[in-house]
């Protein structure tokens, strides 16, 4: 596999200037972010907007704080199962070309699994997606594609992985190449516009007292 | 005064029971539909409202659709489009259509669009009509979407055009003409105090008991909902009869004693900032420590959280609720309580905007363990709890009752559920609204302040 020039000029060279692109997308969006003016509450604080923060933060690791995700709990399960499938499999990219991971050793099949897991909780997303009328009625072509491209990806992955055949990684990384080029325009990158939407909700709430509230009932 | 003060104490019925009306009509009514002219002053509008909250509320959504069962709504109807993504979408495709880069080289594709007379049409409907600002989608949301700043800069966009409800408009006219939301005069609202001030005098079998106005140095500058002045004066009795026991220093302004502030209910900044503005001057010309809000939800939030925002600095007072203020009585042990005189099952409604966006949350609680026998939370409460119908400004909208009747249902079915004789709450609005449910979902309860309940438990010394 690694004696292909072209395999290794796709899994390296390319892939970096795919990945320097995609940070440079997300740094004129988050410049474009920064830019804006920032919003908080000027009144005298009955809570903490710091502890807020981290406790709105660390919401996504806390599926019992929440109500629609205490009483949706396989809901939340698949969005780990999810979530960690795409981490896994990015994480392959990187771990390949650098020789540290190889198709068929036991981290290689770990990832398999994930992928297989992360493939069968996309196709039950993309399911839901198309027959709850009040899901369907908020997606547009980008929800329904960018969950379509992860299940290919996966797919492509469980290939490479799962066989090591030099057409298998030429899939896998050409869609990777595709993925990083993407992810910036679409949807998926929501991974870098909710950290700051769950930093205002935790800086407004934990100030008010609402989240993270204070041990005394007034101050 | 005292022939509708009699009727209610006779009859023993709930405060809630005499439903105020609008009073004052606009001089200008709200235009029928938007014009294609409108759209660029709109367009305009969020250009100049787009901050950091609002911009990452518009681009976090993954369309998960969690927030969904979240709206009373959408929970009582089953009405797609009443769910809140969907509502926050018809700003969304505008957001997209204009801001994300992909938007605008791809609209459809993201599910960006143009703004036009037909999408301001919808979103009048179900910004203003299927949409209280109650925020229980956001604390459902795992991506910290902030509805309310989405929906308010909608309203606002709605507002500026003159297309707006015709209740919202004619309340805040009046409160900007006549410094009340309901036209009161300065002699109205004093004779009812004084007639109060008798009554009291009488119950107490104290001829020196006073309710203090425009009294300088006062700790607290009580205001009040003009609900209470005009159709519910036991509630300030109940309120200064508990200020009384406590032996507090407070007083009440004759100038700007209105709690409430409908522009939060609009997003019109400019005005909201003139109402608070007014009601800051007031509280520092009197020299008061304190402003003391009213058990008004959405005028507690205003004043409390909003008016240093709107007015760009902090009022040289503090501000704290009634709510606020009955259970550091209860703690400190400046009132004494028998629960024994409230003896029936008690639920309490959390307000939206007292609880969700004011962190009034246990409050209330320590209030009603104290004085009542037998209290029982909804099934959701807190911040979790499902809006009553009343809020956003939605009582005022009478082209949309029969809407918000509908999505009270879950509200109804849980108070049902507790087998509560009594809903206590904590906001005008709510109250009204409560006593609607009650009326139209034969629940067969009486709804209450809190001040109301803890006067009929005082122990008076």
């Amino acid at each position: 596999m690694m004696e292909d020039g072209g395999l290794r000029f796709l899994m390296e060279e390319v892939q970096y200037m795919a990945l320097s692109f995609m940070g440079l997308v997300y740094l004129a969006k988050v410049i474009w972010f920064l830019k804006k003016p920032t919003v908080r509450d000027k009144a005298h604080l009955k809570g903490d907007p710091a502890k807020g923060a981290v406790v709105s933060l660390a919401n996504i690791f806390m599926p019992w704080a929440m109500e629609s995700t205490r009483t949706h709990w396989y809901f939340y399960l698949e969005f780990a199962l999810f979530h960690l499938a795409v981490a896994l499999t990015i994480l392959s990219t990187f771990l390949i070309p650098f020789g540290v991971m190889e198709p068929g050793d036991p981290f290689s099949k770990v990832v398999v699994v994930a992928m297989a897991v992360g493939f069968v909780v996309g196709v039950r997303r993309l399911l839901r997606r198309i027959t709850k009328p009040e899901i369907r009625l908020i997606s547009s072509p980008d929800d329904y594609f960018s969950l379509a491209l992860l299940d290919i990806f996966f797919l492509s992955g469980i290939w490479a992985l799962g066989t090591g055949e030099r057409t298998a990684m030429w899939v896998f990384f050409i869609l990777t190449t595709f993925f990083l080029v993407y992810v910036p325009f679409s949807k998926i990158s929501h991974y870098i516009t909710y950290p700051f939407a769950r930093w205002y909700y935790g800086v407004n709430f934990g100030g008010r007292g609402v989240i993270a509230r204070p041990s005394r009932a007034f101050r | 005064m005292q022939d509708k003060m009699a009727v209610a104490k006779d009859m023993e019925i709930s405060q809630a029971s005499i439903a105020p009306k609008p009073e004052v009509a606009p001089k200008e009514g709200p235009k029928p539909a938007f014009e294609p002219q409108d759209i660029p002053k709109m367009l305009e509008i969020l250009d100049q409202r787009m901050n950091r909250l609002l911009a990452s509320s518009l681009a976090a959504c993954v369309h998960c659709g969690l927030c969904t069962e979240a709206c009373h709504y959408y929970a009582s109807t089953k009405n797609p489009e009443f769910a809140p993504a969907y509502k926050a979408d018809l700003l969304r495709k505008v957001y997209k259509k204009r801001y994300d880069w992909l938007g605008r080289i791809f609209p459809r594709w993201v599910g960006g669009r143009d703004l036009d007379v037909e999408l301001a049409e919808k979103m009048y409907d179900l910004i203003f009509g299927a949409c209280t600002v109650c925020r229980r989608c956001s604390f459902n949301c795992p991506m910290g979407v902030d509805y309310a700043s989405i929906m308010s800069t909608a309203r606002y966009m709605m507002a500026a055009m003159n297309r707006l409800p015709e209740g919202l408009k004619a309340t805040i006219d009046v409160h900007l003409q006549t410094g009340n939301n309901m036209g009161i005069t300065e002699e109205e609202l004093i004779e009812t105090i004084q007639w109060i001030e008798e009554e009291l005098q009488a119950e107490l079998e104290d001829p020196t008991f006073r309710i203090p106005l425009n009294e300088k140095g006062a700790k607290y500058f009580l205001t009040m909902n003009p609900r209470e002045p005009k159709y519910y004066p036991l509630t300030i009795q109940a309120e200064a009869k508990i200020l009384h026991a406590a032996k507090e220093s407070y007083t009440i302004s004759t100038k700007f004693w209105d709690a409430t502030n409908y522009c939060l209910f609009t997003g019109d900044v400019a005005n909201a900032r003139k109402i608070a503005q007014w009601q800051a001057e007031d509280v520092e010309r009197l020299g008061c420590e304190y402003l003391l809000a009213a058990e008004c939800g959405h005028g507690y939030r205003s004043i409390r959280w909003e008016a240093a925002n709107w007015l760009g600095r902090q009022p040289k007072f503090k501000v704290i609720g009634f709510q606020e203020l009955l259970a550091q009585y209860i703690q400190e042990g400046r009132i004494k309580l028998d629960p024994s005189k409230n003896p029936h099952r008690v639920t309490y409604h959390d307000p939206c905007n007292a609880a969700k966006s004011g962190g009034i949350l246990e409050e209330p609680r320590i209030v009603l363990r104290a004085a009542v026998e037998d209290f029982v939370e909804l099934r959701h409460n807190r911040q979790y709890s499902y809006c009553c119908g009343g809020g956003g400004g939605a009582l005022t909208m009478t082209e949309f009752a029969k809407r918000r009747l509908e999505a009270a249902k879950v509200k109804a079915e849980e108070i049902a559920e507790t087998g509560a004789k009594i809903v206590a709450t904590s906001c005008h609005n709510c109250v009204d609204q409560l006593a609607e449910i009650n009326r139209h979902y034969k629940l067969g309860v009486e709804v209450k302040l809190l001040c109301e309940l803890v006067a009929d438990a005082l122990v008076m010394e």
